[in-house]
């Protein structure tokens, strides 16, 4: 336990004093505080918005919310993706490991280091947008409200620590650190940007549309879509909404959207309607928590997975 | 009677259909130096790693300062050192910072830690340098960083993976009389690989050379060379003022002489140490001056190169 405690020390000092862990969190800081002050000037203009709007955005703006499903993968597997492979290519690996210390003590070290350079960060941005809004409002978040904002906090740590234990993972499956920083960046396109793209393709793939679109129906006033479309229409919906379910990012947004319990809906072919869902914290986990145990699940496999080979790996002549 | 520190049993370390060490059987006596020789790939650094719990033997066993290297590798690393092969610190970290890092996972405190750290950089040399940043460091220096690394922890045994490898004729130096300085003064047994077979031949109590994972032989440096010569009979270079006719051939028929060769002003006499008298006499006879003779000493390449051979 000494050991560890002595790696994550090491780490969380390397971590904090890079230059990668201070750009991102720039980078996170920056889109965060627009997006407060977008948020403060919805919840101005909206007798119904509360605090927390400042955090789940609304429909047309950028929200907390949306730059962790764009950014949250690329955070956390930056901090993890060349954690084992470069103190091989390095060669401190073997110095390290001669040192009478157990070998899990290193990846637990810098897993810790990790998660908490990454608690840090959701921390500073979570405060740093409620200091720029509550001046700004002149109220603060209600009682029910900072439990929402508590949960999450929390929810964004595991999704961001997921993201960290699979670019560990990558770190001890490939030897060089530039193979496992592609393979970063081709996972973070994938969730962030690929898979959308992909789900859609393939919902109109499997679901073709009925010919003629939809016909205006005389004197019902206005245009009404064919019962057949609308019913194609929701037909893709689904199959996009299981592709996205694979998502780990959709997965968390979905489950942070609930759980803030502002959430906007959006139909394809039936306009944007935005509907208002004030869920309670307890209804929003219930609802939820197969998507949050899917993320844990999925950084636990990781995790899991990197120790073991990481263990069972073995300091070869030329490492 | 010395004890061993290092004793394998059949080690044998298989990488996929590759025998990199193959049934290993040596021991390495407390307080020597003693040097580990061997062609690239022969299976120096395999043992090494092995010894030190870094890698896990495929079949066999040892043990290392009485701790068995499966069963409590953690332990053996509690009072051996390793400098690796190629290895380094952290370029980002100042000498001074990884030092104490290493010392932290020895689990030494904090006070005794600071003593220790500067008491190793002034004996590596590198005091001067105690705040400047690793990556800054030319190659020689790095080295005398990792060295004093591998002895924050008062090893009483130290394995140096090719510790001159890169560095220039001075840094070669001065590590070879660092390590003679702390096998002298802190009786610290040390395991050295190297392709430096003159450094070998300066710091080594004992040699083994291992090809092929197998250990060709193991002895004390003066008794390869014997083994190379032979006790009884030798080379022997003579330089002469002049070599005159019929010298050779009288030379060749005095008993005990196997061999004559010449090569200029040289003759290269192989006979027994008996016969040294008569073949300078007979020398001098032909009416020669002897301005040089000296027995041909063989250098650790040729014994070196004679191993490899016979495997």
């Amino acid at each position: 336990m000494a050991g560890t405690l002595t790696v994550a020390t090491k780490e969380l000092r390397d971590q904090f004093g890079s230059k990668r862990f201070m750009i991102l969190f720039g980078l996170v800081l920056l889109l965060s505080t627009l997006s407060a002050y977008q948020g403060v000037d919805y919840i101005r203009n909206n007798e119904n918005a509360g605090f927390v709007n400042i955090f789940s955005g609304t429909q047309m703006s950028f929200s907390f919310i949306q730059t962790m499903v764009y950014f949250g993968p690329l955070l956390g597997l930056a901090l993890g993706f060349d954690a084992i492979n470069k103190e091989r290519a390095t060669g401190t690996l073997s110095i390290l490991l001669g040192q009478p210390i157990f070998r899990d003590s290193v990846i637990n070290g810098k897993l810790i280091a990790g998660a908490t350079a990454l608690t840090t960060l959701v921390l500073g941005t979570i405060g740093i947008m409620s200091g720029v809004s509550i001046p700004m409002l002149g109220f603060g978040p209600t009682l029910t409200e900072m439990t929402k904002i508590l949960a999450l906090t929390l929810l964004t740590i595991v999704y961001l620590v997921f993201w960290l234990s699979l670019g560990i993972l990558y770190s001890v499956l490939m030897k060089r650190t530039a193979t496992s920083i592609m393979a970063s960046i081709a996972t973070w396109l994938t969730f962030s940007i690929i898979i959308t793209i992909l789900a859609s393709v393939v919902a109109s793939f499997l679901v073709p549309l009925p010919g003629g679109g939809f016909r205006p129906q005389v004197g019902s006033g206005g245009i009404r879509m064919s019962e057949e479309f609308i019913e194609a229409m929701q037909e893709r919906n689904a199959v996009m909404s299981t592709i996205n379910k694979i998502s780990p990012t959709n997965l968390y947004s979905e489950a942070a959207s609930d759980i803030l319990g502002v959430a906007g809906g959006f139909m394809m072919g039936m306009g944007r309607q935005e509907f208002q869902r004030t869920l309670t914290l307890g209804e929003a986990l219930a609802a939820n928590w197969a998507n949050i145990a899917t993320i844990v699940v999925g950084l636990v496999i990781c995790f899991a997975a990197s120790y073991m080979i990481f263990l069972r790996s073995e300091i070869r002549p030329g490492d | 009677m010395t004890e061993n520190v290092i004793e394998t049993y059949s080690l044998t370390k298989k990488y996929g259909d590759f025998t990199a060490v193959d049934e290993l059987d040596m021991s390495v006596q407390e307080g020597e130096i003693y040097g580990f020789l061997g062609p690239n790939g022969a299976g120096k650094t395999t043992t090494i790693l092995m010894l030190m719990g870094l890698s896990v033997p495929t079949t066999g066993t040892a043990m290392v300062a009485g701790y068995d290297i499966i069963e409590s590798s953690r332990e053996i690393r509690t009072v051996a050192s390793i400098l690796p092969e190629y290895s380094s610190l952290y370029g980002e970290l100042t000498a001074f910072q990884n030092l104490d890092y290493i010392g932290r996972l020895n689990d030494i405190p904090k006070e005794a830690r600071e003593d220790k750290i500067g008491e190793m950089l002034e004996i590596v040399g590198m005091s001067d340098w105690r705040d400047e940043k690793f990556e800054a460091f030319s190659r020689g220096m790095k080295q005398r960083v990792c060295i004093a690394s591998a002895l924050i922890k008062d090893p009483k045994l130290v394995f140096l993976d090719e510790p001159t490898l890169g560095l220039d004729p001075m840094g070669t130096k001065e590590v070879r009389e660092l390590i003679l300085r702390l096998n002298r003064e802190k009786g610290m047994t040390v395991v050295l690989t190297s392709h430096l077979l003159n450094e070998v031949q300066l710091t080594c109590d004992r040699v083994s050379i291992i090809n092929k994972g197998s250990l060709v032989v193991t002895e004390t440096l003066e008794n390869l060379h014997k083994q190379m010569t032979g006790v009884e009979e030798r080379n022997v270079e003579f330089k002469l003022s002049d070599v005159p006719e019929g010298l050779i051939g009288n030379l060749e028929a005095l008993e005990g002489v196997k061999q004559v060769a010449q090569e200029d002003d040289r003759l290269y006499v192989y006979a027994g140490i008996e016969s040294d008298y008569n073949v300078s006499k007979t020398i001098v006879d032909h009416g020669a001056v002897i301005l040089l003779m000296r027995p041909k000493e063989y250098s650790m390449e040729e014994i070196f190169m004679k191993y490899y051979e016979e495997v």
